[in-house]
């Protein structure tokens, strides 16, 4: 009975995530500004981030603050291929996951050790470090930056004169590709060693999970997606340096939408772009003059959700919490 | 590299290394007591530089004199951002973790706007101070009063904390943070005691704000330039261990002053942050943490 | 019946006509953020040139310093509409994007930094429109063979330039020459572009590069940094530094007892929080600036259009502030002899600007673009501390005092 209902759930979770697919690809063809479409973007891109992110913090409660460091890693490995070796970046982005992943394990083979605040300041620590590096490391254009050469309109390097309709596309098959690993690793054993690991350590060291290599296994994937992801941004921007992709808000403004949405969920990350990357955008773009009122919605926003819904925004929906919830006993 | 200099890079690396201490001390009593890293941290650093900065301007009074004023005014804000938010995230049931830190990073956020709307992007100084750009030297080593007076002010915050810890609060303070749920049984009131330790911890930010304006600007974001620092020190220190982050400060200064004499300047920061991760590696819980 | 018909259509067409449509011109500046006040100024800036071109006022002696709106557009008036992008790269590109398409301003004018520079110099290329950098002084904009970037001021190379110009003249003036410099930037691209020219230069005049220090950027302390050029010793520190380290930098420089002489690549230097905050530290230090608030003799336009500004922003103009309002009045100007305010049109014009130095406020000769969008007539003052306020000091035949020079003494 129980295999039953946990079967047909996860069937009808993938049958939402179709339809919400398909609303989400024919949703830009009626809009023809350019700035709602940048807007749309940028909310599915995040939301993408935020559940590669999800995979780590959430699924396996790794609360990581240095994520920036695998975007810029993706942001910069891609263009510089691009850019010197004239690789197109719809090669160059996977080039650039494999780096990520590897960055994450490096990263995570001495931060796993730390637990709680210990992990979560590491980590904004050795996001720091990346960004210090990358600022002096003058083979990469050092604070200069990198500009992505404009060569005409050409899909295989991810480049549209003014169009944004294949960006949008990009995005959502980025977004669409890290849900579907979040749904399989929601259904696999992984998945359900890795909450196990966040839920009680003690206890998963009991029933034979083996801790470290877990949180390895969820390091190296959320550092694939979230690298390519950067390399996608980069092409997107057109010229990245230091500041603008690897500075220690984006750490942040990766994790938010997740922690927001309901971390530990599939939709959680996608509800929590939907209303902050708006909110963010909008105020910034008419109020932003006004001197910090944007800022202070902005803050004022996220202390708000966080603790009138500590599930997440996702609750709201009547969405069910995330199987096998902090409080239930692992199955 | 002549004997002054080296003397001269040692001192400086112990006085900011001291003003590191001072800023991290109120960070670590609030972590040691109720176990939450309080990320709006360098943005009320902020605000008792402004403060002091105002203060100053309006009434002419030397920061030294303004210390209690701030302090004070520090605390009330202290027990108000616990009454009103971090009570209430130490209440909820789920995802406790995540809440705290992402609650006091939105209150970070909105005090920096609040900040830019209140007192513009402009940056300011104290401009009417005794101790104000004076400097005494022996032989060749220089040493700037406002950062000797910081450093001395961090010595006896130090000492303070250290004697509050004796007293009967102290004990009730240490007891709250050994069981939170056992005090309640011999008649400590827990929110009372979380609220007067954020009440300490912001005024403890406070006195160290009025200190650093002394020599340092103020601006709606000056509260990064010294926050990561000072978790860098807490962690390094050990999380709630005062002796740690009195340690751990002085240890960074010297780190970054040595960092910034015989390698690249613009790596300093690497310097200091590499020394934190190979001491975690030895130590996970920093250099006095509790194992 | 029919005559009265035409006269009240001719009478309309009048009517719209005299009322034309404002010419929308979008800014994008950092509102909120770490250089907010940058973005304040600038408003400030562009407002009194708007100000000046549109209302009905006494006359300013500078090309349209008449007001009553563009002469050969009808008497219509600009608009600048503003938008933030917090020093961010692609905030700045969307802003671009938004401007462009939704509010179909007919050029761009920005933006301070270069990294936003980089990209709203993109969407202007992509959208062909052009795009006037105010106050972006860093050589790579212009060496990217972008066809719609214009650039009135000067950049880094034309500015330190002017520095080596006026060490040369004053080694010969007062027989002290600058034999050692040291140089110390911040590590972002406006320190590497800075210290990259002052590298070129020093080694063409013979001078020799005692220190060359990069320091991390809005840091804690300067001490140890200040502690290795008070080793190294210098004829000249040049510093290339914004207002945070430059007030930073002269403390800690004081605080281990060194007072060198100092050359600034303006920036934080030139802004009045640093004078304020460093007061009487100031003293003597030089700047390299694209403005000289004293130069009145040549400049007749200065103090009318300085009290307009002081109206509205509370300070004086400034390095910064100058630049955005000449770079307003030189957009105004090409669309105005466009008589037209389509892109293309307007870009055409620039292309053929030429406006002599004095009907501008800037000491500039005049403004003139090359094939690059560059300003080739754009050059620099050199002025230092006294009292306060930057006085200029050089070029010798406008300056208002003599340099206080202390080295080789």
């Amino acid at each position: 009975m129980m295999t039953n209902s946990i079967l047909r759930r996860r069937r009808n979770e993938l049958v939402a995530g179709v339809l919400v697919l398909i609303i989400l690809a024919v949703l830009p063809l009626p809009i023809r500004d350019v700035y709602t479409q940048n807007l749309i973007i940028l909310t599915i891109l995040y939301a993408g981030l935020s559940q590669a992110w999800n995979i780590l913090g959430g699924y396996c409660g790794q609360i990581s603050l240095g994520h920036g460091l695998y975007f810029g890693i993706g942001a910069y490995v891609s263009t510089m291929l691009f850019v010197s070796a004239g690789i197109p970046p719809t090669i160059g982005m996977f080039a650039a996951g494999i780096v990520g992943a590897v960055a994450a394990l490096l990263v995570g083979w001495p931060c796993f050790r730390l637990s709680g605040h210990y992990y979560a300041i590491a980590t904004v620590v050795v996001g720091e470090i990346g960004y210090l590096l990358f600022l002096n490391w003058d083979f990469v254009g050092a604070a200069t930056g990198l500009y992505v050469p404009f060569h005409g309109e050409n899909w295989a390097a991810l480049q549209f004169r003014t169009s944004k309709l294949p960006f949008h596309y990009v995005v959502l098959a980025f977004a669409a590709l890290t849900w579907i690993v979040a749904w399989v690793i929601e259904g696999s054993r992984w998945g359900y060693s890795w909450r196990a690991v966040r839920d009680d350590v003690t206890a998963a060291r009991s029933l034979a999970v083996r801790v470290f290599p877990s949180k390895m296994a969820a390091a190296a994937i959320s550092g694939f997606f979230t690298a390519i992801g950067g390399a996608i941004y980069a092409q997107y921007v057109g010229y990245i340096d230091p500041d603008s992709v690897l500075a220690s808000s984006f750490s942040v403004l990766i994790a938010l939408p997740a922690v927001l949405g309901g971390v530990g969920t599939l939709w959680g990350p996608l509800v929590g772009a939907i209303v902050l990357i708006p909110t963010s955008e909008l105020t910034r773009s008419y109020m932003g003059g006004a001197g910090g009122i944007d800022l202070m919605i902005y803050g004022g926003l996220i202390v708000v959700i966080a603790l009138a819904r500590p599930t997440g925004l996702v609750s709201l929906l009547g969405i069910r919490k995330q199987v096998g919830g902090a409080n239930a006993a692992p199955t | 590299m002549t004997l002054d200099t080296v003397l001269q890079v040692a001192l400086s690396g112990l006085l900011m290394g001291l003003i590191y201490a001072l800023v991290a001390a109120g960070l670590s009593l609030i972590f040691g007591l109720m176990d939450i890293v309080n990320f709006a941290h360098g943005e009320l650093l902020m605000l008792a530089m402004y403060a002091t900065v105002l203060l100053n301007a309006a009434t002419g009074l030397d920061p030294l004199l303004q210390l209690p004023v701030v302090a004070v005014g520090m605390f009330v804000l202290g027990v108000l951002i616990y009454r009103c938010l971090i009570g209430r995230a130490l209440g909820v049931q789920f995802n406790r973790g995540m809440v705290q830190i992402f609650v006091t990073f939105g209150l970070a956020i909105f005090i920096r706007g609040a900040a830019q709307l209140a007192f513009g992007g402009d940056f300011r100084s104290v401009n009417v101070s005794w101790l104000g750009n004076k400097t005494v030297h022996f032989g060749g080593v220089y040493v700037p009063l406002p950062q000797l007076a910081a450093s001395l002010v961090c010595l006896v915050a130090f000492a303070a904390l250290l004697g509050i810890s004796r007293t009967e609060f102290g004990r009730a303070l240490e007891a709250t943070r050994e069981d939170r749920d056992a005090v309640a049984l011999i008649g400590i009131d827990r929110d009372r005691i979380f609220a007067l330790g954020w009440g300490l911890g912001a005024a403890a930010v406070g006195i160290a704000g009025t200190m650093l304006a002394t020599f340092y600007y103020v601006s709606p974001t000056v509260g990064a330039n010294f926050a990561l620092i000072a978790y860098v020190t807490v962690a390094l220190g050990g999380f709630g261990s005062m002796t740690g982050a009195l340690v751990a400060g002085v240890l960074i200064g010297e780190v970054e002053a040595v960092t910034a004499q015989v390698l690249e300047p613009s790596l300093k920061q690497v310097g200091m942050f590499a020394i934190y991760l190979v001491v975690l590696m030895v130590r996970p819980r920093g250099l006095f943490g509790k194992i | 019946m029919k005559r009265l018909w035409v006269a009240m259509a001719v009478f309309a067409a009048g009517l719209s006509t005299a009322h034309a449509e404002d010419i929308l011109i979008g800014a994008i500046y950092p509102l909120s953020g770490n250089a907010s006040q940058i973005g304040v100024d600038a408003q400030a800036a562009v407002g009194v040139m708007s100000d000046i071109i549109n209302t009905d006022h006494a006359a300013i002696p500078m090309l349209l310093g008449k007001g009553g709106g563009l002469p050969h557009m009808h008497g219509a008036h600009i608009k600048v509409i503003f938008a933030d992008h917090q020093n961010d790269p692609q905030k700045a590109r969307a802003e671009a994007e938004r401007l462009i398409t939704q509010e179909h301003v007919v050029a761009l004018i920005g933006s301070y930094t270069s990294a936003t520079a980089a990209t709203i110099s993109q969407v202007a290329e992509r959208y062909e429109v052009p795009y006037m950098a105010m106050d972006n002084s860093s050589p790579s904009l212009s060496q990217r063979g972008l066809k719609w970037f214009f650039r009135t001021s000067p950049h880094d190379e034309m500015f330190t330039q002017g520095m080596f110009d006026f060490y040369k003249a004053i080694g010969e003036k007062t027989g002290h020459p600058v034999k050692t410099v040291s140089l110390f930037y911040e590590d972002s691209i406006f320190g590497s572009d800075s210290s990259n020219v002052q590298k070129k230069l020093a080694a063409a005049a013979g001078i020799k590069v005692v220190a060359d220090i990069k320091y991390r950027a809005n840091s804690p302390s300067l001490s140890a940094e200040a502690q290795r050029l008070k080793s190294a010793d210098a004829d000249v520190v040049m510093p290339s530094s914004y207002t945070s380290d430059a007030i930073l930098l002269m403390r800690s420089d004081n605080e281990i007892g060194y007072h060198p002489t100092i050359m600034a690549q303006s920036a934080g230097f030139a802004e009045n929080s640093f004078l304020t905050s460093v007061g009487t530290l100031a003293d003597g230090v030089m700047s390299r600036s694209s403005f000289a608030l004293d130069a009145v003799k040549s400049r007749p336009a200065i103090p009318a259009v300085n009290a307009m500004f002081r109206a509205r922003a509370n300070k004086d103009l400034n390095d910064n502030t100058s630049r955005q309002i000449v770079a307003v009045q030189t957009l105004a100007d090409a669309i105005d002899r466009a008589g037209s305010s389509k892109p293309e049109d307007i870009r055409a014009a620039l292309t053929k600007t030429d406006i002599p130095g004095d009907q501008t406020i800037m000491p500039l000769k005049g403004v003139k673009f090359d094939s690059t969008g560059q300003n080739t007539e754009a050059t620099p003052v050199i002025q230092q501390i006294s009292g306060g306020a930057y006085h200029t000091i050089y070029p010798f035949d406008i300056a208002v005092q003599a340099p206080v020079w202390n080295v080789g003494k």
